[in-house]
């Protein structure tokens, strides 16, 4: 067996590594042959065009990345009309991140992609905290996740991965929800909620106050996050969040993920995540070691 | 493309400002005038994300970066010595549409002096005729005495600002193309005015930048497309715009 194949529910995945929505898109194909990849995920859609947030839009930490996008995106028709051939060519796992305002609208989109050949499976963004009404309030309710996942798992056979907001009280209960309702996997973490103040005026630095929170700094936070739901459910993880090398993705295999993905990491990197691949690789074949032996074997034993 | 190239040589102009010069053929053959790198110092450096930083000159196959100190990388970036290596992303973004034989009008602000220079040597090969006006908040902010030059505190050349007379010298010269890079404030000011005359204007943004391709909008500036207003990347669509398509009162 190749000690670097995993599975992420129905798909098999010829490495762990893949994207995190929103970090990637056909542009990074100057820097990285795509069919080496885990996995592709697309930017999130939305039915209609998304003109996306007025600037300022990113803020950096120390170690951090404040955005504020706000899903900027050229709406489902154009997607499938201009984007969506791109992406068909390449031999890897082609998953599709969308999000909508209601369950009707995210089942109207799933329906319609349903159409289009060569899609693997789909991200269900329940959690973006940069725009209203879409996605996030859907994310927070346990009940809602539930439901939305029922309804949208009886209109496909592709995998369907539900993207989990870490800015709730309990992650558990949502995965639970989620899994109880049909899902394939879970993808975790979204972006945390963050704002900038400038201590000069006393300004807030984004226009609609809050942000979303990635980079290095998050990592612990996800982490945890990933180990604690891979305790509580039976389905696969997609893991995210700080995660910028092949040491921290075997972190969260051990931690309990399938399959990770590499997200702001890549605007710093845009050969981030075929290194990591290969990085992956030679240590495993090194230490005689398959992925599928180390998912969620995080332990307390004395080494 | 992405390259690790050590530093070959460092200019320090006063104490804001430096430049770092490498040197790569490929690079510096790709490299137009108005176009950009991202560059991440390699080593000890805490910062997460690149530096958008333009191309100041080039000269064979020799790149030049003109830098001023603002925050942690900037400076990070001005410690460095000949030899250390910085890991370049580039050349990114378009570049200035240079014409022949015209009037033009070169105006800068500040640091925006830089991508102007590897310009004004760009349009002096395509036989044009370059005015440049520069300003400055005092006498360190000043590069060139042979150009017309303005600071804010009178320390060096005329007291004002670049806006101060340049209708008139528009006018009196004749110019029929203006080059801009500067702060935002005086960006709008010029455009207004040449706008107003009708004189073709490219202006060279900036905004805070994460992938410097294009993929993740985090430097989206408004741009008027066909009476529509939509958001574009400083880093893939810019950074250089018509002056007439930017929407400053955002």
């Amino acid at each position: 067996m190749n000690n670097i194949e995993t599975k992420l529910g129905k798909l098999q995945f010829q490495n762990p590594i893949t994207v995190a929505s929103g970090t990637f898109g056909y542009e990074y194909s100057d820097y990285v042959d795509f069919n080496k990849l885990g996995a592709i995920v697309t930017k999130t859609i939305t039915k209609h065009p998304k003109i996306g947030n007025k600037p300022p839009r990113l803020f950096e930490t120390s170690g951090g990345l404040l955005n504020s996008i706000g899903l900027q995106n050229p709406g489902l028709e154009n997607f499938i009309k201009d984007e969506l051939p791109k992406y068909r060519g390449f031999s890897t796992n082609l998953i599709i991140s969308f999000s909508g305002s209601s369950i009707s609208e995210f089942k109207e989109i799933l329906l319609r992609l349903e159409d289009e050949e060569g899609i693997d499976g789909y991200e269900i963004n329940v959690s973006c905290p940069n725009v209203e009404n879409e996605g996030l309030a859907f994310g927070v309710d346990a009940k809602i996740v539930n439901k939305l996942t029922g309804e949208l798992s009886k209109l496909t056979t592709r995998e369907l991965t539900i993207k989990l907001s870490p800015n709730v009280t309990d992650i558990k209960e949502i995965a639970k929800a989620a899994e109880d309702g049909g899902a394939d996997s879970l993808s975790l973490i979204n972006t945390l909620l963050g704002m900038a103040i400038d201590w000069k005026t006393g300004k807030i630095y984004f226009k609609r106050g809050l942000a979303g929170y990635s980079g290095p700094v998050i990592k612990p936070v996800a982490l945890n996050l990933v180990y604690q739901v891979a305790k509580t459910v039976n389905i696969p993880i997609m893991a995210m969040g700080g995660i910028s090398n092949w040491m921290d993705a075997l972190e969260f295999i051990y931690a309990g993920a399938s399959v990770v993905a590499i997200g702001t990491q890549n605007f710093v990197n845009p050969k981030i995540t075929i290194e990591t691949i290969n990085n992956l690789q030679n240590f495993l074949e090194e230490k005689k070691l398959t992925i599928k032996n180390l998912i969620g074997k995080a332990n307390m034993e004395e080494k | 493309m992405q390259k690790i190239l050590p530093i070959n040589y460092i200019e320090k102009i006063n104490k804001d400002y430096f430049i770092i010069y490498i040197k790569n053929k490929e690079l510096a053959l790709k490299s137009k005038p108005g176009q950009f790198f991202e560059l991440l110092p390699m080593g000890n450096y805490k910062g997460l994300l690149r530096k958008p930083i333009s191309i100041y000159n080039i000269e064979n196959d020799t790149i030049g970066f003109m830098i001023k100190k603002i925050g942690y990388g900037t400076k990070y970036l001005s410690q460095l010595k000949v030899g250390d290596f910085i890991d370049f992303l580039g050349p990114l973004g378009n570049s200035f549409n240079i014409p022949m034989n015209q009037k033009v009008m070169l105006i800068s602000g500040g640091i925006g002096y830089a991508p102007l220079f590897y310009l004004s040597k760009e349009l002096k090969n395509k036989h044009n005729s370059v005015i440049w006006i520069h300003g400055g908040r005092s006498e360190k902010d000043i590069f060139d005495s042979n150009i017309m030059n303005y600071t804010n505190d009178g320390s060096y050349g005329k007291k004002g600002f670049v806006t101060s007379n340049l209708e008139k010298i528009l006018e009196v010269e004749k110019i029929e193309k203006v080059f801009t890079c500067g702060p935002q404030i005086m960006m709008k000011e010029i455009s207004k005015i040449t706008q107003k005359k009708e004189i073709n204007t490219e202006v060279s943004l900036e905004s805070y930048m994460a992938c410097g391709i294009g993929v993740c909008k985090g430097c989206s500036v408004l741009i008027k497309k066909n009476n529509e207003n939509v958001y574009k990347t400083v880093c893939k669509d810019g950074p250089i715009f018509n002056s007439k398509e930017v929407v400053w009162d955002e």
